[in-house]
């Protein structure tokens, strides 16, 4: 029986179903509800359309699991200004690298090898690369990288948000309450810089020290050349947000249940949603093996994922879905070209794509004659 | 099935037609009038007006940039979700699905998307793909790239930067190329803040000029349809007139199509040492054959500038409103996303939009000005109606030049200019000339062969109601909008060249992005098989 299991793509209440039986399962369970939640939406652009295309048809939510990384980024050239490049760019051109807080490495694996451990490679720079660290400790470590590295231990919450004040400060010539303190050597580097490259990952930090960020880069332009690379989080977040803006004009976090679209980072948030009753149903999409959210409990639960998630209780339904890059071909945003990409399939399986579970779902609230809103 | 359109007002320029008469068409195609034939559907069009499904040349409705001024406007807030139509940025046409339906709405068919980075090429099609209704096509951006600039620098052989624009052509999936603000952007990165024709972008030791007239050979000699399209540079400055001066004189009598020249239409005379010296550019476009333009029409009211003239962008970031901005440093061009409030009271806009009406009225041949808004920089295009019936009457003119300041009014020849647009001129600029311009012979006019692309227009005593809503609209033979409301889910097909590329141009590639980049070039690579729509492709054939 357990190869049985293994060979399965889809369970009901934890048992082994057909296919068929649990797009029914999840059918009837998302028009029982009155406002049902599309979260996760870890999936290639297909699957992140279908998922939308979901949610318009019953009035549903949209949500990422990432979100509060995408939009924490995406508030601060919404609500200010921000200076972007490539990896590409950064890796070519970047003289001053300025590595900020942790997460680097775990948002981009190949960040050692793909820009760290690289030179620069434009035509007529003279100039070696230099790589400054802000992070929280003096002895921390980048993990498999032993080149030249400048380590600015910066402490944690508050104390990481001021010395990036105090850093943007002296970046600017203002003072601080410190004379001749490390920030005026760091500050004079990165106004040194011919172009340099801030990078971060969202996840790490709050609002605020993003803003700080954004600023330092902003005021650094004044006179040279500087641009930032926040890197993008996992369960192709980057992806699942462009897709968002070309297929609804907004990011996530956006409701379909007024007849039209409305999109609230507060109210639209998925855990919120879950946790006050607003939505008795939810649509888990994760294709990348994520971890499943912590406010699954109190809502009826379909899972669309790798198979392997721990779940604390068995979801109602639960549909294995194949991984984009690996079991099925797609597209996705991509950590090395930092733009959408083709990706193959160099091990197919016989699970279906977040497109084809999704399809498949609508094909049976369909066959039920639910009328969209 | 054979349908009649009976009984419209015809007005085909391809044809010369201007006459009470009927059009057919069947299995997607315009034919001959049947001599015998009973049609299937007789559609009457007794007072109203038949023309070709309008073509579009530059309007920003795809890609990274495009996406990211989504993403900026509008912020989360309820008021710009939920809007009356009255709302700025009511009518923007945010998502792709939106910007299908609105374009059909106003009877356009054929739309050309003028800037994608070959990097984002991908993510172009996708939305396109996602982009109902209409036909569309990108132009893939070259010049600031560092393999152009590489094999200037090396004086390659004119066959190999050939080679290099068919490469592109194929791996993007494009229409044509373009050119934006040459070599300036690659200097920007080297903290050049001003660039002109003849400066030189360091590292690379070629001037803009070299750049601009390699490409524009490149391209001629490689059969491209389409001209060069260029976007000059020092765009938005007083004295901007200077640069398209410089840059026709620079086209040596070789097809070139220069963007938005509106916003290079500006003299240094006034009090504000900012003047409109459009009838300088309409004179050098009326002298040389060879050269096409398209406006960038400025209509007043709140839009979003999206641009890859990332200095340019950056410069603007002071005048953002709301104050929000983007700059995107991109592997070649990149680009810069800031919100603009246009507005007729002030001096500066109300020179703009007079010096881009100039240009349209003082360039003699509709057939090599074009009608664009540079969507959405100089306004939503959406806006267009309005332009239509500003063109076709000058008492409408006479109206809006109340509104703005003395002082703008005595710095333009608007006010004294009586040309009145047709509706011949405008089919022919919004219809036959588009289709000429972009080597689309099956498209623009209503005689056999071509797709059967129509829309026909109720006449109203308001020009622009009548552009706005056409009463009903044909695509591929399809009736896809009555009276404004989509008829059926049709999607339209992203149309490209497919020049042959040798496996050794490929092979090239492959090795160039892996030493440079350390990735093959195959990540650029578009293919039908990627995309959302079954059959999303239509090749265009090259000139001879």
């Amino acid at each position: 029986m357990a190869s049985l299991k293994s060979q399965s793509n889809a369970w009901i209440d934890g048992r082994a179903v057909s296919l068929e039986a649990a797009t029914v399962g999840a059918a009837e369970l998302l028009l029982a509800s009155r406002q049902p939640l599309i979260a996760g939406l870890g999936a290639d652009s297909d699957g992140v359309r279908a998922a939308i295309g979901l949610a318009q048809r019953l009035g549903g939510i949209i949500d990422h699991s990432h979100s509060d990384w995408l939009l924490r980024d995406l508030d601060c050239w919404r609500e200010g200004g921000a200076m972007m490049t490539t990896p590409n760019e950064a890796k070519i051109r970047a003289d001053v690298l300025l590595l900020v807080g942790d997460g680097l490495t775990q948002a981009w694996p190949e960040l050692v090898v793909k820009l760290l451990k690289t030179s620069i490679r434009q035509a007529d720079s003279d100039s070696a690369r230099q790589i400054i660290w802000l992070s929280r400790n003096a002895d921390d470590k980048i993990a498999g990288f032993d080149g030249a590295l400048e380590i600015v231990a910066c402490g944690a919450g508050a104390e990481f948000a001021a010395s990036l004040a105090a850093l943007r400060a002296r970046a600017k010539g203002a003072k601080i309450s410190t004379p001749n303190s490390v920030w005026d050597v760091i500050a004079l580097r990165l106004r040194s810089a011919k172009f340099g490259v801030a990078i971060w990952a969202a996840g790490d930090h709050d609002a605020l020290c993003l803003e700080m960020l954004n600023g330092l880069v902003r005021d650094l332009n004044e006179t040279t050349r500087f641009s930032a690379l926040p890197l993008a989080p996992p369960e192709n977040g980057a992806g699942a947000l462009a897709a968002c803006g070309w297929l609804t004009g907004a990011p996530m976090r956006t409701g379909f249940g007024a007849g039209e679209l409305w999109h609230d980072p507060w109210r639209y948030d998925a855990e919120r949603v879950a946790r006050s009753g607003e939505s008795d149903c939810a649509l888990w999409i994760s294709a990348f093996g994520g971890p499943a959210p912590a406010w699954g409990a109190g809502v009826k639960f379909i899972a669309l994922d790798d198979g392997a998630t721990p779940f604390a209780a068995a979801p109602q339904v639960r549909i294995r879905v194949g991984q984009p890059g690996l079991h099925h071909a797609g597209v996705l945003h991509s950590a090395q070209s930092g733009t959408l990409i083709g990706v193959g399939a160099p091990q197919p399986n016989d699970a279906p794509s977040v497109a084809q579970a999704i399809g498949a779902i609508l094909a049976q609230i369909d066959r039920r004659g639910a009328r969209p809103c | 099935m054979l349908t009649q359109i009976k009984g419209g007002h015809v007005v085909d320029p391809a044809q010369s037609r201007d006459e009470i008469g009927d059009v057919w068409f069947e299995g997607g195609y315009f034919v001959a009038p049947p001599p015998h034939a009973q049609p299937d559907d007789i559609v009457d069009a007794a007072g109203l007006i038949v023309m070709a499904g309008a073509i579009d040349i530059h309007s920003h409705i795809a890609g990274g940039n495009t996406n990211t001024a989504r993403l900026m406007m509008p912020p989360s807030h309820r008021a710009y979700v939920q809007r009356p139509a009255a709302t700025p940025l009511a009518n923007m046409g945010w998502s792709s699905g939106e910007v299908g339906r609105l374009y059909a709405q106003m009877g356009f068919t054929t739309v050309v998307e003028p800037a994608v980075a070959p990097h984002h090429a991908l993510h172009a099609h996708l939305e396109l793909a996602d982009t109902p209704m209409i036909d569309k096509a990108i132009l893939a951006i070259l010049g600031n790239d560092d393999f152009v600039l590489s094999l200037l620098r090396a004086k390659a052989s004119p066959a190999e930067l050939r080679d290099h624009v068919a490469w592109t052509l194929q791996t993007t999936m494009a229409l044509g190329i373009k050119v934006i603000n040459a070599g300036g952007v690659a200097a920007f990165k080297e903290n050049i803040r001003s660039f002109s024709l003849d400066d030189i972008v360091p590292s690379y030791g070629v001037s803009s000029r070299q750049i601009v007239q390699s490409l524009q050979r490149a391209v001629h000699e490689l059969g491209v349809p389409h001209p060069l399209h260029v976007h000059c540079n020092n765009l938005g400055l007083p004295g901007g007139v200077a640069t398209v001066l410089a840059t026709i004189e620079a086209a040596q009598g070789l097809p070139l199509h220069l963007a938005h020249v509106q916003f290079y239409a500006y003299g240094q005379e006034g009090a504000q040492n900012f003047s409109s010296a459009a009838q300088h550019i309409a004179q050098a476009v009326n002298d040389n054959a060879n050269i096409t333009v398209d406006v960038g029409q400025v209509m007043f009211g709140q839009t979003i500038t999206v641009s890859s003239d990332v200095p340019r962008q950056f410069a603007s970031r002071a005048q953002a409103n709301p104050k929000k901005f983007m700059i995107f440093d991109g592997d070649a061009n990149g680009g810069g996303v800031i919100p603009f409030n246009y507005r007729a009271k002030n001096f500066h806009n109300a020179v703009q939009f007079a010096a881009g009406l100039e240009l349209f009225l003082l360039i003699e041949d509709p057939a090599r000005v074009f009608f664009t808004t540079d969507h959405p920089n100089g306004a939503p295009f959406t806006a267009y109606p309005d332009l239509f019936a500003l063109l076709m009457s000058r008492d409408l003119r006479a109206q809006w030049l109340e509104r703005l300041p003395a002082e703008a009014l005595t710095l333009t020849t608007l006010g004294s200019l009586k040309r009145e647009y047709t509706l011949p001129e405008i089919a022919m600029m919004t219809r036959a000339a588009p289709a000429k311009l972009l080597g689309l012979s099956d498209r623009g006019r209503l005689s056999r062969g071509a797709k059967a692309d129509v829309a026909l227009y109720r006449p109203s005593k308001d020009l622009a109601q009548m552009f706005r809503t056409a009463a009903r609209v044909y695509k591929d033979g399809k009736l896809v909008m009555r009276d404004g409301v989509a008829t059926q889910g049709h999607f339209g097909r992203a149309l490209h060249l497919a020049p042959v590329v040798d496996a050794s141009v490929r092979k090239r590639m492959n090795r160039y992005y892996d030493e440079r980049y350390g990735m093959p070039s195959d990540f650029m690579q578009v293919s039908g098989e990627i995309l959302p729509s079954p059959q999303p492709f239509e090749a265009v054939p090259c000139n001879g």
